[in-house]
């Protein structure tokens, strides 16, 4: 037939990476971006730690420390967690169900350079002397025009609005992904656990992130054209911005979490070698942790006054979600029981991170409480908690994830000695800067101060959060030190190189074909490739012949759409109102492209295939 | 899934072909109605402001029904997830609707 | 199958499912359209909450005119309804009834947006500005997104009746009709809210 005729251009080197639309790329992009963020945002922290380390230090100046905390937790939270969790996700999700690529690739790239544009705008604050300083939260009024003049806040709406984008696009094209695109057999109870996660988290991105975007357009309009949604002067309420930020910000800390969730489920699982215990109830747990969390904004404003009732209903919901999480930890242990368990990096991050999330559940549910919260509102026994469930929870959950899949990313081990290294460093480095802080704020230490007095009982324990910052500053360096050396090596792993592989990625090669399953398999159980090594079979029963495989073709648009929305975003910051319309016009000009010109992909035959079309 | 698309879908293609614009014209009249009503209960303007209130949410929500499943196709097979979508929106949404009305002022 | 297979034969009866593309395109609009859900949830919440802060600026009562707004429903209704047919159509294959549809569609579309812009232009001329207060931010801020939806679907729309033009239906343009028909029966969705919520809530006080 003529339509397999069509040639496409295959980019090679940096433009291959500028216009790929294969999810195995993207997901390195991301990775590649997000560890830069990550690693800008551990630098901000360090910097904070260092300041806090001795009484009335003047390491920093009070504004630049405003500004610090703020980046640091903005930065930590949109451009360095959720980009890695993204890399994982598209290292993984359509491996996992047995798909060639993502329902949407264009939408995919788009997502990247969408999320790329929106990290880059918001740290050239840096430079342009201009940084948000309102807390990563950014509170009316003081991230209101009359108490932040400057351009800071707005680099801070213009980034997150255009990095939010890509975010929602994500999770529309994994939520379409796994609803549509999963193998024949593959029925939403065989999913793995990591794919049930983020099915959960891509519908908690869908319907959380539009309320962003609302509140940050208000809080822009209020910026830039004098409107007044949050200027009690005008008739408008400060509160109003909390409850917006919170019915959006309570969801995202789940869908931070939950993707956690799955990693650990999938890596316990592995190096048991046994089921995961429970699983139906892990899939319940993980649905009714999504909906509560969608009822319980309120309690990160208890101090608000919203008076007993409102405080009552949201105590008692926010409660409520430690009996899903401790189904969780309970399935987690109950795995680990009587397995014969291999203790690999990314298996002590695993065990490592149960006891640290049940800490952080547990100050969690304290902080529930409505009348105690009073006491901890606004100390470092918050900071403490947060970090508990973030840095515990998730950052331990997203390093088990890259030690576990780095093999299925990039064809090489990383090694287990410098892994483990970075583990014992970064978890006694994370308990010594975070454990004392829940004492520092039952002292009464507030948070986000800039410096504190000597002698009022603070100065041991910041030191020792200092040294413990130090600790996870050298864990995260093994971790680049072991990702060189990995780069270095020229090694060609197995496709199942833990021999213990449980779900579908891992009956593929290390690293895929850029079309993933040369015959797309036929899923008869849940733990398909497990089932499938028991029954001595040494590859999956393809459910379809071998064949010509269609692909999408690259595209630069997506990249151009992004530098668009880019300029538009400084061209409203900086009331130049024809840069702002031309970032526009270039963005909606590349839509308009993209649906004139059909896309037609091309075809790779199965005498290619034989070859090994190879990334 | 593609097989299931093909085979229960037969009798669906006759019916699309063979029906005529008549459910969507009464879907229209009912959606005029429902317009209708709640404008005239406004410009009468004589009745309980609580009572007019019920009876303006009631015909909007009866008549967003009404356009959904006729319209956006939403009572047909195969929009289980849409329904999913739409549903979970309308729920996060109510919790705010009751945020904006109660919990804002004091 | 791929999206050629079916570009020369004749259609299949449900163009838009036709494709894995296809069924993708509509589940992920679907998608898309819970999000919006979202967004024009916390636009409506944001404008209850702030209804009645109007400082020196007119109240909801003194600013609408009924007839008004009364016409500007009945127009999105008809619009909305012109585009059902042009989704029968598209089934039913006669494809120059279904651009018949599309171009009533987008022309009462744009007699809405007509409608609206004179509306704002009254109510500034009123002394109800966009700064004027908490009221008048919001009530522009969630109207004002309503009636961009609207316009972006009209020049979508106007794209899309190009493309039939130069591609005819096929697999391919059939999804982006039938999308292009589920968002626009949304925004009058949202419609139904805003008249009843902003203009006849307003009016009764």
């Amino acid at each position: 037939m003529a339509a397999h005729a069509h040639t496409v251009k295959r980019y090679r080197g940096l433009m291959d990476w500028l216009t790929t639309v294969d999810h195995k790329k993207i997901g390195i992009l991301y990775l590649i971006a997000g560890g830069l963020f990550f690693i800008v945002g551990g630098l901000e922290a360090m910097m904070i730690r260092i300041q806090l380390m001795k009484p009335m230090n003047d390491f920093v100046g009070a504004d630049t420390f405003n500004e610090l905390l703020t980046m640091h937790g903005t930065t930590m939270i949109f451009l360095a967690a959720m980009p890695m969790l993204f890399a994982l996700m598209n290292a993984v999700i359509p491996l996992q169900i047995g798909a060639r690529d993502v329902a949407f690739p264009f939408l995919n790239s788009l997502g990247f350079w969408t999320f790329f544009a929106g990290g880059v705008l918001l740290n050239i604050s840096w430079f342009a002397g201009n940084v948000p300083d309102a807390g990563w939260t950014s509170y009316v009024p003081l991230a209101s025009p009359t108490y932040s003049s400057g351009h800071g806040v707005d680099y801070y709406l213009m980034g997150l609005q255009i990095a939010g984008i890509g975010t929602l696009l994500g999770g529309i094209n994994f939520m379409a992904t796994i609803i549509n695109m999963r193998a024949p057999g593959m029925s939403f109870m065989r999913m793995p656990m990591f794919t049930w996660t983020i099915f959960i988290t891509s519908a908690l991105i869908v319907f959380a992130f539009p309320v962003l975007t609302v509140g940050l357009v208000a809080l822009t309009f209020d910026r830039l054209f004098h409107a007044n949604f949050f200027e009690t002067g005008s008739g408008g309420n400060a509160v109003l911005w909390e409850h917006i930020f919170w019915v959006f910000g309570h969801p995202e800390v789940y869908i931070l979490i939950l993707p956690a969730f799955g990693i650990i489920s999938e890596v316990v699982s592995t190096f048991a070698r046994k089921r995961l215990f429970g699983y139906s109830s892990m899939v319940f747990a993980t649905v009714l942790i999504a909906f509560l969390g969608f009822m319980v904004w309120a309690h990160h404003m208890f101090t608000t006054g919203l008076g007993p009732v409102a405080n009552g209903l949201f105590s008692i919901a926010t409660m409520l979600i430690a009996v899903p999480t401790g189904v969780k930890i309970f399935n987690w242990l109950f795995t680990l029981w009587g397995g014969s368990i291999r203790f690999t990096t990314a298996n002590l991050f695993a065990i490592g991170f149960i006891p640290t999330f049940v800490m952080g559940g547990v100050t969690g549910v304290m902080l529930a409480s409505a009348p105690a919260d009073f006491q901890y509102h606004d100390s470092y026994f918050v900071v403490a908690h947060f970090h508990y469930v973030i840095v515990g929870g998730l950052i331990f959950g997203i390093f088990a994830g890259l030690h576990y899949w780095w093999p299925k990313m990039f064809g090489r081990m990383l090694n287990e000695t410098l892994g483990k290294f970075t583990f014992w460093t970064f978890f006694i480095g994370f308990h010594l800067t975070f454990f004392v802080q829940h004492f520092l704020g039952l002292l009464g230490m507030p948070r986000r101060v800039w410096t504190y007095l000597p002698n009022q009982g603070f100065d041991t324990m910041n030191l020792i959060s200092s040294v413990g910052a130090f600790l996870m500053g050298i864990g995260t360096i093994f971790f680049l030190v072991n990702v060189i050396a990995s780069a270095a090596k020229k090694q060609k792993v197995a496709d199942d190189p833990w021999e213990d592989g449980r779900s579908l990625e891992w009956s593929i090669p290390s690293p895929p074909p850029e079309y993933n399953f040369k015959q797309l398999p036929l899923v008869r159980s849940y733990d398909a490739w497990w089932n499938e090594k028991q029954k001595g079979n040494a590859e999956m029963p393809p459910a379809e012949p071998v064949g010509s495989i269609h692909m999408p073709s690259p595209s630069i648009l997506p990249l151009v759409m992004s530098i668009g929305l880019f300029a538009a975003g400084l061209g409203f910051m900086y009331d130049h109102l024809i840069i702002a319309i031309a970032g526009l016009v270039v963005t909606f000009g590349c839509m308009f492209l993209r649906s004139v010109f059909d896309d037609h992909g091309f075809h790779i035959e199965p005498e290619e295939q034989e070859k090994g079309v190879h990334v | 899934m593609a097989s299931n698309h093909s085979a229960s879908s037969e009798e669906e293609t006759r019916r699309h072909r063979a029906e005529g614009p008549q459910k969507h014209i009464v879907a229209f009249v009912m959606s005029l109605a429902l317009t209708i009503i709640a404008f005239a209960a406004v410009a009468a303007g004589e009745i309980n402001q609580t009572f007019t209130y019920i009876i303006l949410v009631s015909m909007a929500i009866l008549q967003v029904f009404v356009q959904m499943a006729f319209w956006m196709h939403m009572k047909d097979r195969g929009h289980l997830f849409p329904i999913f979508g739409i549903l979970f929106g309308v729920i996060v949404v109510f919790t705010m609707v009751i945020m904006a009305l109660y919990w804002v002022w004091w | 199958m791929s999206a050629h297979e079916h570009a020369d034969g004749h259609l299949p009866h449900e163009p838009e499912k036709a494709t894995l593309e296809g069924r993708n395109k509509v589940l992920g609009f679907w998608l898309f359209l819970g999000a919006e859900t979202v967004l024009f949830g916390t636009l409506f919440a944001a404008f209850i909450a702030l209804r009645h802060q109007t400082l020196d600026g007119p109240t909801a009562d003194h600013l609408f005119e009924l007839p008004m707004v009364f016409a500007a429903t009945m127009i999105l209704l008809f619009s909305s309804l012109m585009s059902v047919f042009a989704v029968q159509a598209m089934h039913q294959n006669r494809v120059k009834a279904m651009i018949v549809w599309l171009i009533v569609t987008i022309l009462l579309g744009l007699c809405f947006l007509g409608l609206e812009i004179y509306e704002f232009n009254t109510y500034v001329s009123e002394g109800h500005q966009f700064a004027t207060s908490a009221f008048s931010s919001s009530f522009y801020t969630l109207v004002g997104f309503h009636g961009a939806h609207v316009a972006f679907g009209v020049l979508w729309i106007g794209l899309l009746i190009a493309q039939i033009f130069k591609k005819g239906l096929t697999v391919v343009t059939a999804p982006k009709i039938y999308v292009s028909a589920i968002y626009w029966h949304f925004i009058d969705v949202v419609w139904v809210f805003i008249f009843t919520v902003v203009y006849l809530m307003g009016k009764v006080g």
